[in-house]
């Protein structure tokens, strides 16, 4: 009786936390009681059912366990719709403000010479992974290596072709273990963790094989479109099994998670680190010195903040204007390091140094972002090549450790940020399918303002498209790999992973079988150049085209000190006739031989016009050549005039002397 | 200066065309010129690809501080000089006077337009000038053109902190390219104009010692400032004839 009773007022709990969870009601676990100390995790697991609903409880002991669920798991107790919102898994809903353009997910295919920015935030310069013809399945199953899950993971296909798949591999929920455990055992980018699992399609279980206690083997990739993973087959060998590790569990089949409110830095490390070859004695992470901010003691999440809604602080300057999260003005560089007001004392935030500048000029500060002097690798004669973890899959098997792999991200890049975002609803204008890069409508942040200048990493894209009026869209992936890859089937791809060297001519015949297999004009994108064939079926350039135009993202980390800011060594550091802030020489980055490997200068990426010393450089040449031309030709007007007056003078007196002598 | 005064010799008649602080600017003002061009060539230079010679010349200064050092004294005693003539200008009856001979009248505009027929063999004859040719008013306001440029623009460079507080629109950049390109401008200017006419001229060559003892002889007088030599033989005789009226007790 007495365990029916309990039973009964289980079952009315779990139907009001359901309820509450529906109505988007606080869960338990949605606001903190005032406590500093992290709330013991020992709980149940529940894996999802076939309909998409809360299933069994875990039972580590039974013949086919299912994977754990973490809507269904985490969900008992923290409202997993609010946490879908944030930051991490907010991308797809095109009703969220992009913000300030960030790091893409790149698509590089070097067979096809392909290397382009995707993103599913309206970021000018990207383009929508639809465009190349990738569905979310597809996206998931290529990047999600590197998300948290939720996002596009979770986006349910309606590609008919897809549904039967999906159905076997399942969504790709938010893997809330992937920042918050804090177990040294997760495992994100092992032989059987996450990243491989996503790769094998596993996207159901990639959280449970992520973690300390479980390990799965098989792919769902290869079992049957008409596998039913609820209904495992003893016979299907590489069906996904997940195994839990018994000890883990105690009598009631609870786990103790090793949940922490404050993700560490290792777990966001798997996802953003950066390795900058500034030089080759460098290059490895055990010579580099962290951000400043690390050293001092801090943490990413001391920060990146956010609540319950997961809407992370990103922690740039303009952050406020379209960011709901409290304490996005005061999370950035300036909100920390500014004096709080006059209601709070003349320090920074967690005593973060007030910074003097003595004697730099404040034009600097309006001109010139905090990161351009504090952040990214020192400034050199060049631009050097990075890797990021999502774009190069830093931290998981298998990979290219050669410098010169593809994508080609190069860094620093001082350029203007934005000071514009896409428009969208967030600005009172209709929403639009990113559709053609160059039809993006941009607003300025504020009228008439420019943006600062600041360090950025960039993309050079490498592309193809179709061209239709002034718009160039780009041709689906799968449209390229039969087409174009016919044509390159010879090409010999380096063992560096760098781009294989095109000629000219072979871009000319791609471009011909392109045209032949889409309605309209074909053309390649590569190094700020945009390739077409003209009317006589020749290949022509066209250099800095709009289409062809870098994607850059600001670079925030590392932080450096003020004593290793630019500017530590007085006003020379920048304004000296070599000094890389204006004269470094940025890499434009091309597979096509003879366009790649050159350069654009510094000064030319944020100074778009010309700066005004340029056009004052054009004045004087005019004037000297002009001023010099007309004395010397007066020089040569005088001496030609002596030179005749001379003859003259000479013939007189020998007439004279003619006359004279006849006399005589 | 003084009044141009006719001094008979037994060869030859002359004339003191400047005076002693006249000359005094002159020479203090080729002298920095000349200091500035030889070091700020290198300073120009390096960095700048192609110009790696620069580097030799600057171990033989010994560093690009010292170089820097001795630029910025030179620009000191070009600046004191400036502030020298603009009190000169202003406050002495000579200086008053020779700047409103500097000033550009129409018939400098004549004269160019005469001479130039005259280039071209199409008039027979020179202008007659007065005091300063136009090609000397040209040279007297190239530099204070160009004084005015590369002063300020100097000055920014050497103290950039308090140009940016105060001029913050005319940045460092732009102040070193119109310096560099001005310094351009005015040591070809120098070189190739200046130099040929007062050195290189064929009337002239090797040179004269003009800005030295500040006199000219009436053949260059009535050869180049012929309006100027019969201005001041006139006079003269002026003055002499009133000298002797009054010598003679003036007896009309």
């Amino acid at each position: 009786m007495r365990k029916e009773t309990e039973a009964t007022v289980g079952l009315i709990l779990v139907f009001f936390a359901s309820t509450y969870a529906l109505e988007g009601q606080e869960l338990l676990g949605d606001r903190s009681d005032g406590s500093r100390a992290t709330p013991l995790h020992l709980i149940p697991l529940y894996a999802e059912n076939k309909d998409g609903e809360k299933g069994e409880q875990i039972e580590p002991g039974a013949e086919f366990p299912m994977p754990f669920s973490m809507s269904w798991t985490c969900g008992e107790c923290h409202s997993y719709g609010l946490v879908k919102k944030g930051w991490h898994f907010n991308a797809v809903d095109s009703n969220v403000a992009p913000g300030r353009p960030g790091q893409p997910w790149i698509y590089f295919a070097p067979k096809l010479c392909i290397q382009i920015p995707l993103s599913y935030r309206q970021w000018p310069g990207t383009f929508r992974p639809a465009q190349v013809g990738l569905t979310e399945f597809q996206f998931t199953r290529i990047f999600g290596r590197h998300m948290p899950g939720g996002g596009p993971g979770e986006v349910q296909t309606t590609e008919v072709d897809e549904i039967a798949r999906q159905f076997v591999s399942g969504t790709l929920e938010i893997n809330c273990l992937a920042c918050h455990n804090a177990h040294h055992g997760q495992d994100m980018g092992g032989p059987g963790g996450y990243a491989v699992q996503v790769s094998r399609q596993n996207f159901r279980w990639a959280a449970a094989a992520s973690c300390e206690f479980a390990s799965v083997k098989g792919s769902a990739a290869a079992v049957p479109e008409t596998y039913d993973p609820f209904l495992p087959d003893p016979d299907e060998k590489n069906a996904p099994r997940v195994t839990y590790r018994k000890e883990a569990f105690n009598e009631n089949n609870e786990v103790l998670l090793q949940i922490v409110r404050e993700v560490p830095n290792q777990r966001c490390y798997y996802c953003h680190s950066n390795l900058y070859y500034s030089q080759p004695e460098k290059a490895e992470r055990w010579a580099l010195d962290e951000d400043i901010h690390l050293t001092a003691g801090l943490r990413c999440v001391d920060c990146h903040r956010n609540g319950i809604d997961h809407n992370i602080v990103r922690g740039y300057a303009e952050e406020s204007v379209h960011s709901s999260n409290p304490l996005a003005a005061t999370s950035s560089c300036e909100g920390c390091h500014l004096s709080q007001g006059k209601d709070q004392p003349q320090a920074g935030r967690l005593g973060a140094p007030v910074p003097k500048h003595k004697g730099l000029p404040p034009s600097h500060l309006k001109k010139l972002t905090c990161t351009a002097c504090h952040s990214g690798p020192w400034p050199g004669n060049e631009t050097i090549l990075t890797k990021t973890s999502r774009a190069h899959r830093l931290g998981t098997p298998n990979v290219n450790k050669a410098q010169e792999v593809l994508p080609h991200i190069i860094a620093p890049v001082f350029a203007r940020q934005e000071g514009r975002i896409a428009a969208g609803p967030w600005h009172g204008l209709p929403a639009r399918e990113n559709t053609v890069k160059m039809a993006v409508p941009l607003v300025p942040a504020k009228p008439g303002e420019r943006g600062k200048i600041a360090p950025h990493k960039l993309i050079w894209p490498a592309y193809w498209a179709v061209i239709e009026g002034d718009q160039v869209k780009p041709v689906a992936i799968g449209v390229i790999e039969k087409v174009v890859g016919k044509v390159f089937a010879d090409l010999e791809l380096p063992g560096t992973g760098d781009w294989p060297k095109i000629t000219k001519e072979k871009i000319a015949e791609a471009l011909k079988a392109l045209g032949a297999a889409v309605e309209s004009e074909a053309v390649y994108v590569a190094g700020g150049t945009l390739y077409r064939l003209d009317g006589s079926r020749e290949l022509a350039e066209e250099v800095d085209h709009p289409a062809a135009a870098p994607y850059m993202w600001p670079i925030a980390h590392d932080v450096r000190p003020a004593a290793q800011s630019l500017g530590a060594r007085q006003c020379e550091d920048c304004h000296s006739p070599d000094a890389p802030f204006f004269k470094s020489l940025v890499c434009i980055d091309s597979p096509v031989q003879g366009d790649g490997g050159v350069f654009k200068q510094m000064i030319d990426m944020y100074e778009f016009g010309g700066p005004v010393y340029v056009r004052v450089n054009w004045f004087f040449k005019v004037l000297i050549i002009g001023v010099m031309t007309l004395l010397i030709l007066h020089i040569l007007g005088d001496l030609y005039r002596r030179f005749i007056t001379k003859v003259q003078t000479l013939k007189f007196k020998n007439k004279n002397c003619g006359i004279a002598a006849k006399r005589r | 200066m003084r009044q141009m005064s006719g001094i008979k010799t037994k060869e030859r008649e002359f004339f003191q065309r400047f005076g002693l602080q006249f000359r005094v600017q002159h020479t203090l003002l080729f002298l920095s010129t000349i200091t500035l061009i030889i070091t700020g060539v290198p300073l120009w230079c390096m960095g700048r690809p192609g110009y790696s010679w620069s580097q030799a010349v600057v171990r033989a200064f010994g560093s690009i501080e010292t170089i820097r050092y001795i630029h910025r004294a030179g620009a000191a005693v070009l600046i004191l000089v400036s502030i020298y003539h603009l009190f000169y200008t202003v406050f002495t009856k000579e200086g008053r006077r020779e700047f409103i001979e500097l000033l550009p009248r129409w018939k400098d505009v004549s004269d160019v337009t005469i001479n130039s027929l005259y280039f071209l063999g199409l008039l027979k004859y020179r202008p007659s000038f007065g005091r300063y040719t136009y090609y000397e008013k040209f040279d007297y306001w190239a530099v204070y053109w160009g004084c005015v440029i590369m002063i300020g623009t100097g000055l920014v460079l050497w103290f950039p902190q308090v140009a940016a507080k105060y001029v913050p629109w005319f940045t460092y950049e732009l102040a070193a390219e119109v310096h560099g390109d001005e310094a351009i401008l005015a040591a070809l200017a120098l070189f190739i104009w200046h130099f040929y006419n007062v050195h290189f001229n064929p009337s002239l060559f090797p040179g004269t010692l003009l800005w030295w003892h500040g006199k000219i002889s009436g053949e260059e007088m009535m050869r180049d400032h012929v309006l100027e030599y019969y201005k001041t033989v006139l006079a003269q005789t002026k003055s002499k004839d009133q000298k002797a009226d009054s010598q003679s007790g003036t007896t009309v």
